[in-house]
């Protein structure tokens, strides 16, 4: 299927040495250019589901693999994780695992990328000097990247995966050691590019964040998935706790406020939709 | 117990001062939650707390005792910090001896060790996996590995830098429990943190870190409705309390049944 960026076939997969499934019968898609959000509590199979999009499943991480995924429409079988690379960009949970460990300075780590693709030298300095304003990590250009900080580490891993220019996106809970600001600084960039055609797959424990940018989110509980929809679909069904997860903030008030028919019964899972539903409520008070 | 902090400065680099004069005192059990933007200043301030750190000037005291005349490893039984990335503290080959290393080096009984080893890890959820390398925990069980390691010694104070960082709903409720265990218990816990739906739900006390000093000290209620100094400090409130500045109402709510009272107040 031509507008499809990912499908994921009857997926199943178990690490070696495990006895466990990790995933179990996965089949779903995202369509190219979507916002799509993968949330469920830790061990659910979140990141390994992140490892088949890049290929390190079947290819660098071990184990038994049945069905398939393909990525604009072709296996991950039958791709090299060097090939998918160029259509295909994860970024790390822990950028400390994402960092090449054979760079010494940031700019040589932004530029690792580029350099195994043979990028003219000229062309690189602009992209690595470009993408480090963008991510605001040129005053530490030079320091090796491994005395940075998370935070500044999850920049630059960042950094190193949006210089290649991939079609499709995957974030696996890429912001953990950022600030608050800074992660939404980070989501502003991730949000354009998304707007200018890039798919976004992402992973986050964050749900006001999951609601206010996904158009479609995907429930995984013990390796399979167990709800998919829009985030008003999915936040406001009775059956999210029992996968634990907690809706956002702003669903839990907005259907607390309904219930006492303090507002009208409607779902508000982004600030905005429960701002203009309690400031209604309100006025019709008066 | 009692920390007092005295005009502390500190740099890593004498020509680069990152704290600038800081004066704070850490006592009572209300626990504590330190908050600010990456590179504030947060873990390089309580890392002086048990002298990982020394002030370049000013004072640290412990109990009223200057933290330089010890070693960490002597006040470690006293403060315990637990490190934010778990790989910079976890080295031995089972969770069992990453919870008998401390004690053992402090001198706790070998009795007091073995009964503490089945308490702690029952408290932190890994009685199951004592005997697991802590490199084959995932990335959550080796932080609560590490919160163990360190309860293991007892302190009077347990500082815990980003616990939240990567907690699903269930580590973020047994990391209340844990906080709410060791007040109990008569600890005092202090947490930096970037969730503030985690810091304005669990503490009492909210201190904000800017640029090296301390810009605000207060209840949850004081901090995040001082809604100026917080953007300066580049911090943004709980969601509940964003959505309450919204709408305009002049309460500052964290919890849904908060904000359905200051509806129901702002109604009338």
């Amino acid at each position: 299927m031509d507008d499809l960026a990912i499908e994921v076939k009857d997926l199943s997969f178990r690490y070696r040495q495990t006895t466990h499934a990790a995933l179990s019968h996965v089949s779903f898609s995202v369509p190219k250019g979507s916002f799509f959000c993968i949330i469920g509590g830790n061990g659910v199979g979140k990141s390994t589901l992140c490892n088949t999009f890049v290929g390190l499943i079947p290819h660098y991480f071990l184990g038994k693999m049945d069905g398939d995924v393909l990525v604009n429409g072709q296996s991950i079988i039958d791709q090299s994780i060097a090939d998918l690379s160029s259509q295909i960009g994860l970024v790390f949970q822990n950028p400390f695992n994402q960092l090449s460990y054979t760079a010494s300075t940031v700019a040589e780590e932004l530029a690792y990328g580029l350099g195994n693709r043979g990028v003219a030298r000229e062309e690189m300095v602009t992209k690595v000097e470009a993408v480090a304003k963008l991510m605001r990590i040129d005053q530490v250009f030079d320091q090796n990247p491994l005395d940075l900080s998370g935070g500044q580490a999850q920049r630059v891993a960042f950094g190193s995966t949006f210089i290649l220019e991939p079609k499709i996106l995957v974030l696996d809970e890429c912001t953990t050691q950022l600030d608050p600001m800074g992660a939404d600084e980070i989501f502003a960039i991730v949000k354009r590019l998304n707007n200018e055609g890039i798919t976004v797959i992402m992973v986050d424990h964050d749900m006001e964040r999951v609601a206010e940018y996904a158009d479609q989110v995907l429930v995984l509980a013990d390796g399979s998935p167990v709800l998919q929809g829009a985030p008003a679909e999915v936040f406001g069904d009775p059956r999210l706790a029992d996968f634990g997860v907690e809706p956002p903030d702003y669903a839990a008030v907005t259907q607390a406020l309904a219930k006492r028919q303090l507002i009208q019964d409607k779902l508000g899972v982004t600030k905005d939709q429960a701002a203009a539903l309690v400031k209604e409520g309100l006025n019709h008070a008066d | 117990m009692q920390i007092d902090l005295q005009d502390l400065h500190f740099g890593y680099r004498p020509e680069h001062e990152i704290l600038h004069g800081v004066d704070l005192t850490l006592a009572g059990t209300d626990p504590i939650a330190i908050i600010g933007q990456n590179g504030a200043g947060k873990t390089t301030l309580v890392k002086q707390f048990n002298g990982i750190l020394t002030p370049t000037s000013g004072h640290v005291l412990i109990d009223g005792q200057d933290v330089t005349t010890q070693t960490t490893a002597k006040w470690s039984s006293k403060v315990g910090y637990v490190f934010q990335n778990p790989n910079d503290q976890l080295f031995l080959d089972s969770v069992r001896k990453e919870f008998e290393f401390g004690p053992k080096r402090i001198g706790m009984s070998s009795a007091e060790i073995k009964q503490r080893v089945d308490q702690v890890a029952e408290l932190v959820e890994l009685t199951d996996d004592l005997d697991t390398h802590p490199f084959d925990l995932d990335d959550t069980q080796k932080k609560f590995c590490t919160i163990g390691a360190i309860i293991m010694m007892n302190p009077d104070v347990v500082v815990f830098d980003e616990p939240t960082c990567g907690q699903d709903v269930h580590g973020d409720h047994l990391l209340n429990h844990i906080i709410q265990h060791l007040t109990a218990e008569g600890k005092l816990c202090v947490t930096i943190s970037h969730d503030m739906k985690f810091v304005s739900q669990n503490f009492k006390r909210v201190i904000v870190m800017s640029q090296g000093a301390v810009q605000l000290d207060g209840t949850p209620e004081d901090v995040f409705s001082q809604t100026a100094t917080l953007k300066t400090c580049f911090i943004t409130p709980p969601p509940l309390t964003q959505l309450a500045q919204t709408v305009g109402f002049t309460a500052t709510p964290f919890t849904t049944d908060a904000f359905v009272r200051a509806f129901e107040e702002e109604r009338k």
